[in-house]
C-alpha cells in the first residue's frame, strides 16, 4: 500500500529564525554567550570611537574662521576645518597661478573625455583609444600645464593630440549613437563603403590631414602663458608624477619582464640584476640617488630639474615592480599558446605581440590598478626631498601664519582624500578581477 | 591506392646542413647578446666617465677614507656607545643600520602578531567583530604610510603631556613614563647571582619544550590530549621566581627620575621611534591580516567540517587544522611584508628618527659629500637585508614543497 498525496503541499516560509531581523541578530551577533559579550564590548568601543570622531569632526568643529585663534574661540574640543578649507586651492593645485587654474581643470576634463569611451560597451576601437591616450595625451597636457613657446615639435604634437582628441570624441559619438567605428561611419556618409581599399585609405587620410592642417593653423594663433614647474604642487603634482609613473613604467616593465624570461643569457642576467637591485631598496633611497647622483651622471653643463629627476626615479623604481606583475601575467599563459603560435610560423616578436601580450595584459589589469594605488600612495615620498606635492602642501598649512601649528586636520583631510581614491580604485580592481575570471571560465 | 607524385618537378627539400650565417639562431643569439653587452658597457662607461669628470671639476673627494674620520654630530637614539667628535663615520653607518634593524624587528613582531589576530577576526562569525576588523584593514591599507607616520608623530606622540605632567603607564610604579619627550623605561641592573635566574628561565623553557613534545607524542600514539598550558605556565613562572627569591633577589632598577626639566636615568626612547614603531606595526598588520585571511580561506572547507565532525572545539580547529594548512599560502606574502617593513622603516627620515637613511644619506651626505659612496653603501645594506630575507623565503618554499610530495 502506498500513500500518495495527490495535492501539492503548500510551500512553507523559511523558519522565523532564518528570515527575521531578530533571527539574523541572534545568528550573527548573539549565537553564544561568548559572542554576546564580544558584541556588547565591541559595540561599546565602536560607539565611543564613532561618537568621539563625530563630535570632534562635525558637531564641535569649526568650518568658518579667519585664523586658528577664532577656531579656539569657537570650540576647544573640535576640529578646525576652516584652515583646510582656506587652503583647499593650494592642496589641489599647489602654487599654480590662480588665474590659470582652468588649465589644470581642462587637462583633467580632457583626460576624462579621452578615457571615458573605454568604459562604453558600444564604442569600437578601444585599443586605438588606449594607445592614443598614452601617445598623445602627455604632450597636450604637458604643454597645457607648462605653457611657454611652442617649438615646432611641440606644435606638431599638440596638433596631433587635438586631432586625436577630436577623432576620439567623434568616435565616441558614432559609437554611442550608432554602434559604429568612426572610419566606417565616415565612409558610409561619403558613400564609399564599397570602394576599393586604397580609395578608402586615401579618403580617410585626406580627412585626417585636412583636420590636422586646420588645427595646426588654429593653434599657431595662441600660446599659453608659461608656468614654471616650481609652481606645480598639491594633488595636481601628485597625479602628474603618479600618472607619468604608471604610463611609462608599463612599457618599461614589459621590456624588463620579457628580458627576464629571455633565452639570451646576457639580456636575462642584466634584467634580473636591474629588477632585483631596485626591488630590494626603498623608494626613498632611489629618490635620494636621483637628486644627488643624477647631476653627476650627466655631461657637464646639462642640468635636469628636480621634477624630472624625481619622475625618472619613480619610473625606474616602478618599472621593476611592474616587471614582476607582467612576469606573473606571462607565467599564467599556458605553454600551448606559445607552441601554437610557433606552429603557424610566428617568430618571437609576433608571438609576443600578437598572441601572448594581449592575453596576459588583459589578466594583469587588476594588478596594474593595484600597482597604481601603491604608486599613488608612494608618491607622497617626494615631499621628503622638497617637492610640494599634496603632503608637502598639507604640512605647510601648519607653517602659514594664521594657521600656525595646525597639524592634525590637514593630515586627516589628506588621509581621507587618499582613502577615497585608493579604496574606490581597489574596489574597482576587485570587481574587474571577478569579471575577468568569470569571463575566463566560459 | 595510388599516390601521384609529380616526377617532372622533384620536391624541393632545403639542404639541411647549409649554414645560413644571417638566419642562424645561434649566430643571432650571440650577436644580440654582444649588442646588449656592448650597449650596457658603453652606457656604464659613459656614466662613469661623466661622474669622474664632474667630481674632478667640482673638486669633490672620492674614496672610502672618510669611514675612519670622526663625525661631529650627535645622535639622539643609539644602541651602541658613540660620542660626537670621537666616533667615526663607519660607526655612524653601524648605528644607523642597527637602528633600522631594531625598529624593523620590533615592528615585524608586533605587526605579525596583530596581523594574525585581525586576520582571524576578519573571519569571525560575529558580524560586528568582522566588520570592525574589515574597517581597520581598509582604513590603514588605503592611506599612505607616510601620512600615517607623520600623523602619529605630530598628531599623537608630540601632543602628549609635557614633562611636568608625565603619564605613568605602570600605574604608580614610575617604571614606564610617557611624555612628549618620549618613553622612559626603568632599566634592570643585574646583581651578582642573577645569572642563576636566567639559567632557571632557560631550564624552564627546555622543560616546556620537552613537555609539549611528550604531549604531542602521546596524542599521535593514543589520541589522548594532555593539558600542557597550565603546567607550562607554572614551570616558566614558578621555577625562575623561586630561584630568584632563593638567590636573594639580585636585581635592582635604574629608575627614570625627574632632574630639572627632564628625566635622567633609565632608558629613554624618543617619540619619533614610538611613532615609527606604531605606524609601521599598524600599517603592515593591515597588510598581513589580508594575507592571513586569504590563506585561511584557501584551506578546503571540508577540512573545517571534518574537524568539527570529530568534535574539536573551534579554537583548536583553527590552531591544529586550519592554520597549519594555511601556512604555505600565508608565509610568502608574510615574508614579503617583513621585507617591506624593513624598507618602509626608511620613512623615518620624515620624522627624524636616526635610521640609516636619515643618518647616512642625509646628515652625513650634507656634511662630507661623497654622494656615490654613501648612496652605494646604504643601498648595499638594504640589498643585503632583502637578499637574506628572500633567501629565507626560498628555504621555506623548498621545505614546503618537499612536504607536499
Amino acid at each position: 500500500m502506498a500513500i500518495i498525496n495527490a495535492t501539492k503541499t503548500p510551500e512553507r516560509a523559511a523558519p522565523l529564525g532564518e528570515r527575521s531581523a531578530i533571527g539574523w541578530v541572534h545568528k550573527n551577533l548573539f549565537s553564544s554567550w561568548f559572542n554576546a559579550i564580544l558584541t556588547v564590548v565591541t559595540g561599546y568601543l565602536v560607539f565611543i570611537t564613532l561618537s568621539g570622531v563625530w563630535s570632534w569632526g562635525f558637531t564641535d568643529a569649526t568650518f568658518v574662521a579667519q585664523n586658528r585663534r577664532e577656531c579656539y574661540d569657537n570650540s576647544l574640543t573640535g576640529a578646525c576645518w576652516a584652515g583646510v578649507i582656506d587652503w583647499l586651492d593650494n592642496i589641489f593645485y599647489g602654487r599654480y597661478p590662480r588665474d590659470q587654474i582652468w588649465r589644470i581643470n581642462y587637462g583633467a576634463l580632457m583626460l576624462v573625455l579621452w578615457m571615458a569611451p573605454l568604459w562604453m560597451g558600444r564604442v569600437k576601437g578601444k585599443i586605438l583609444i588606449g594607445a592614443g591616450v598614452v601617445v598623445f595625451y602627455p604632450f597636450l597636457a604637458g604643454y597645457l600645464f607648462s605653457g611657454g613657446d611652442k617649438g615646432l615639435f611641440m606644435q606638431v604634437m599638440v596638433t596631433g593630440a587635438v586631432v586625436a582628441l577630436i577623432a576620439n570624441t567623434a568616435n565616441m559619438l558614432t559609437g554611442v549613437l550608432r554602434g559604429e567605428f568612426l572610419p566606417d561611419y565616415l565612409l558610409r556618409v561619403l558613400g564609399k563603403t564599397t570602394a576599393p581599399d586604397k580609395t578608402q585609405h586615401n579618403m580617410l587620410l585626406a580627412i585626417a590631414l585636412t583636420v590636422f592642417a586646420a588645427v595646426f593653423i588654429w593653434q599657431t594663433s595662441w600660446t599659453a602663458e608659461e608656468v614654471s614647474w616650481t609652481k606645480w604642487g598639491g594633488l595636481f603634482l601628485t597625479m602628474v608624477i603618479a600618472g607619468i609613473g604608471i604610463a611609462s613604467s608599463l612599457p618599461g616593465g614589459i621590456i624588463l619582464a620579457l628580458g627576464r624570461r629571455s633565452k639570451l643569457t646576457v639580456v636575462r642576467v642584466l634584467c634580473v640584476a636591474f629588477i632585483e637591485v631596485f626591488r630590494s631598496v626603498p623608494l626613498i633611497t632611489v629618490l635620494f640617488m636621483a637628486t644627488t647622483m643624477f647631476p653627476l651622471f650627466m655631461p657637464e653643463g646639462f642640468v635636469l630639474n628636480k621634477l624630472v629627476q624625481v619622475i625618472i626615479a619613480v619610473v625606474l623604481f616602478n618599472a621593476c615592480y611592474m616587471a614582476e606583475t607582467v612576469r606573473a601575467g606571462l607565467q599564467a599563459i599556458p605553454k600551448g599558446q606559445y607552441e601554437a603560435a610557433h606552429t603557424i610560423g610566428l617568430g618571437y616578436w609576433r608571438t609576443t605581440g600578437l598572441i601572448i601580450m594581449p592575453q596576459a595584459l588583459k589578466h594583469m589589469i587588476p594588478n596594474i590598478v593595484g600597482s597604481f594605488i601603491g604608486l599613488l600612495k608612494d608618491t607622497t615620498l617626494v615631499s621628503i626631498i622638497g617637492l610640494f606635492d599634496i603632503l608637502g602642501m598639507l604640512r605647510s598649512i601648519s607653517k602659514d601664519l594664521p594657521w600656525l601649528g595646525l597639524h592634525k586636520e590637514p593630515l586627516i583631510f589628506g588621509a581621507i582624500l587618499f582613502f577615497v581614491l585608493c579604496f574606490s580604485m581597489s574596489k574597482y580592481s576587485r570587481h574587474l578581477e571577478v569579471k575577468l575570471s568569470a569571463g575566463n571560465q566560459h | 591506392m595510388t599516390q601521384t607524385i609529380d616526377q617532372t618537378s622533384p620536391m624541393r627539400i632545403r639542404p639541411k646542413e647549409k649554414f645560413d650565417f644571417f638566419h642562424d639562431e645561434r649566430v643571432r643569439s650571440v650577436f644580440y647578446q654582444l649588442l646588449t653587452a656592448g650597449i650596457f658597457g658603453w652606457l656604464m662607461w659613459y656614466l662613469i666617465a661623466n661622474t669622474a669628470h664632474n667630481l674632478e671639476v667640482r673638486g669633490m673627494n672620492t674614496g672610502f677614507g672618510f669611514i675612519n674620520s670622526s663625525a661631529g654630530f650627535d645622535i639622539d637614539f643609539k644602541l651602541i656607545d658613540y660620542s660626537p667628535g670621537v666616533g667615526t663615520y663607519g660607526l655612524i653607518f653601524l648605528i644607523g643600520a642597527m637602528n633600522t634593524l631594531f625598529v624593523s624587528f620590533l615592528a615585524i613582531i608586533v605587526s605579525t602578531a596583530l596581523g594574525f589576530f585581525i586576520g582571524v577576526l576578519r573571519l569571525s562569525n560575529n558580524w560586528l567583530v568582522s566588520k570592525v576588523a574589515l574597517a581597520f584593514v581598509e582604513i590603514f591599507r588605503n592611506t599612505p604610510l607616510l601620512i600615517q607616520i607623520v600623523f602619529w608623530y605630530i598628531g599623537v606622540f608630540s601632543l602628549l603631556p609635557a614633562v611636568k605632567k608625565t603619564i605613568d603607564i605602570s600605574l604608580g610604579a614610575e617604571m614606564f613614563l610617557l611624555n612628549n619627550r618620549g618613553l622612559y623605561l626603568a632599566t634592570p641592573i643585574m646583581g651578582g647571582l642573577f645569572w642563576m635566574t636566567l639559567l632557571a628561565v632557560g631550564a624552564a623553557l627546555v622543560g616546556v619544550f620537552l613537555l609539549r613534545r611528550k604531549a604531542r607524542k602521546l596524542q599521535e600514539r593514543t589520541g589522548q590530549q594532555m593539558r600542557t598550558l597550565l603546567p607550562s605556565l607554572a614551570l616558566v613562572l614558578l621555577v625562575p621566581s623561586a630561584v630568584f627569591v632563593l638567590t636573594g633577589m639580585p636585581l635592582s632598577w635604574d629608575m627614570p627620575t625627574l632632574q630639572g626639566f627632564n628625566f635622567a636615568g633609565g632608558t629613554s626612547v624618543p617619540p619619533a621611534f614610538l611613532a615609527l614603531l606604531v605606524s609601521l606595526s599598524i600599517y603592515h598588520a593591515a597588510q598581513i591580516a589580508e594575507a592571513v585571511r586569504a590563506g585561511i580561506l584557501s584551506v578546503n572547507k571540508g577540512q573545517n567540517e571534518a574537524a568539527l565532525s570529530i568534535g574539536l572545539k573551534p579554537s583548536r580547529i583553527m590552531a591544529m587544522v586550519v592554520i597549519p594548512q594555511a601556512m604555505p599560502a600565508i608565509v610568502p606574502p608574510l615574508i614579503s611584508q617583513w621585507m617591506n617593513t624593513v624598507k618602509n622603516s626608511s620613512l623615518a627620515i620624515a620624522i627624524g628618527y636616526a635610521d640609516i637613511v636619515s643618518l647616512f644619506m642625509q646628515t652625513t651626505l650634507n656634511q662630507i659629500g661623497h654622494a656615490v659612496e654613501l648612496v652605494g653603501m646604504t643601498m648595499a645594506f638594504y640589498m643585503f637585508i632583502s637578499l637574506s630575507i628572500s633567501g629565507l623565503l626560498n628555504i621555506y618554499n623548498k621545505r614546503v614543497q618537499l612536504v607536499e610530495r
